[in-house]
């Protein structure tokens, strides 16, 4: 459903991310982790051209990214995205959020494109926010929405972006728990997160970055209790210890 | 001093005052739009981040700020016809103060847009909304929020401006003064009159802005 073949990506002189091959098949969930600057925004970011790559190819539910054939705007209905930051329109209540692009991208009409922000206010358990701002809504809450504004387009693949490191503690099971619905439901998904208790649950593939280049790949079970690598060893002693 | 002002003459030109209050809230509201027109297009040109949209409209700005508005309005009132082109006065007026206004709303809302975190727009790319669609549903609501403060300045400018139009002979509320002057000779009165009435446009204006402001700060509490 998602595969990198030999992607390389520079930000001026800094090569960020350094021949990836990388796959993740159809109602899959990859986890990937690793150090702050390794490149794992990146990565997830490129699978919808949010950066642009520079050599190699990534193919994105049988699309290339790389063909100039490829209807970019198609691609990216395919996949959601989900932000660290939420990233919600603090103009738009959360209804609105969730079905601005259903409304103006599907050109739903506006019936269809409420009932179906509501279903999935609802699948995210928020529905009784529905006409709230995201100024009124917690942490955990305005989370929520953005995953329900990601699948408005209904698609095939769902990108997360760190989804509950900037939550209180508090919030992230709320959220994680979204996402574990989600998961079991045969969405595919690459999740960019260091909650190791989601990846063991969920992850049929672990993926850990350094520097640019994918350093260890592998079964989460194996990941987390046989790291294989020294480098992945030392970076999850540091994750564990707090 | 007051015992040689004369407000019988105020009341018997008030007729007079009242056309130029008409002719100058008018010609303002048709300068406004027109300068916020103006200052969409050339904001939205200067960051299209596309070199042959935003180089015209970096020249329009800079050329507007750094030029009077009474050499502008001179050029366009004797410029224009001696290129062929053929305007009445009222037209060369508000196209002057349209083009003149428009470049400083222009950078007014570019500070605007500015101030829009760069995420909700990736996010508006992530699904697929389109650049104009972006612009209009994410950016440009958020950025007319933020910018009713600066923009209500700017449409105080304009108001006062207007008065130069009087110098091409539109006929607006400085004017009312100045025929009051020579035909009569009391300029004391005249300007005095004029700039109550200018004062009274200034606070309706700023309780529209308020009104508006407050409306949308409610909304997003
Ligand atoms: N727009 C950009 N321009 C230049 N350099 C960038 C840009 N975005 C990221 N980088 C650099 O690329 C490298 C990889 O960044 P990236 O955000 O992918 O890391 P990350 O693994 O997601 O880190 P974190 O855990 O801190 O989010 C970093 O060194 C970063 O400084
Ligand atoms: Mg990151």
């Amino acid at each position: 459903m998602i595969r990198f073949e030999k992607v390389n990506k520079w930000f001026g002189k800094h090569h960020v991310l350094q021949d990836i091959d990388f796959h993740v098949a159809a109602g899959d969930v990859a986890v990937i982790c690793g150090p702050s600057g390794s490149g794992k925004s990146t990565l997830i970011r490129c699978i919808n051209r949010l950066e642009p790559i520079q050599s190699g190819d990534i193919v994105v539910d049988g699309m290339s990214l790389t063909d100039k054939k490829t209807n970019i705007t198609r691609l990216r209905a395919e996949v959601g995205f989900v932000f660290q930051q939420f990233n919600l329109y603090p103009h738009m209540t959360a209804l609105e959020n969730v079905t601005l692009a259903p409304l103006k991208v599907r050109k739903m009409n506006q019936n269809e494109a409420d009932e179906l922000g509501r279903e999935l206010l609802e699948k995210v358990g928020i529905q009784e926010k529905a006409s709230a701002y995201p100024a009124q809504l917690s942490g955990g809450q305005q989370q929520r929405v953005a995953i329900a504004r990601g699948l408005a387009m209904r698609p095939k693949i769902m990108l997360f972006d760190e989804p509950t490191s900037a939550l209180d503690p508090e919030m992230i099971n709320e959220v994680l728990d979204v996402m574990r619905k989600l998961a079991f439901e045969g969405m595919t998904m690459a999740v960019v997160t260091h909650e190791m208790g989601f990846a063991r649950e969920v992850a049929n593939n672990m993926v850990f970055m350094d520097e640019g280049k994918i350093i260890e790949t592998g079964d989460p079970e194996r990941f987390y209790t046989h790291p294989e690598n020294e480098r992945t060893r030392l970076f999850l002693s540091k994750i564990l210890s707090h | 001093m007051l015992s040689t002002f004369n407000f019988r003459v105020i009341w018997d030109y008030m007729g007079l005052f009242l056309q130029g209050l008409w002719a100058t809230a008018w010609i303002s509201a048709i300068g406004l739009t027109g300068a916020l027109s103006v200052g969409i297009i050339a904001c939205m040109m200067r960051i299209s981040g596309k070199k042959f949209l935003s180089a015209p409209a970096i020249a329009y700005i800079e050329l507007i700020r750094s030029t009077p508005l009474l050499v502008q309005l001179y050029f366009f009132y004797f410029g224009l016809p001696s290129l062929g082109i053929r305007f009445t006065e009222y037209q060369t007026g508000i196209f002057a103060l349209s083009l003149n206004s428009g470049a400083y709303m222009a950078e007014i809302l570019r500070a605007g847009v500015q101030s829009i975190p760069g995420g909700q727009v990736e996010a508006g790319i992530a699904f697929g909304l389109n650049y104009l669609q972006r612009l209009r549903y994410i950016i440009l609501p958020q950025a007319i929020g933020v910018t009713i403060p600066p923009m209500l300045g700017q449409t105080i400018v304009l108001v006062k401006d207007s008065a130069l139009l009087s110098l091409i002979s539109v006929f607006e509320l400085t004017r009312a003064s100045q025929i009051l002057t020579s035909e009569r000779f009391m300029p004391a009165e005249g300007f005095l009159t004029v700039a109550v009435f200018y004062l009274l446009l200034y606070y309706i204006l700023k309780s529209l802005s308020g009104w508006w402001q407050r409306r949308l700060i409610h909304r997003q509490a």
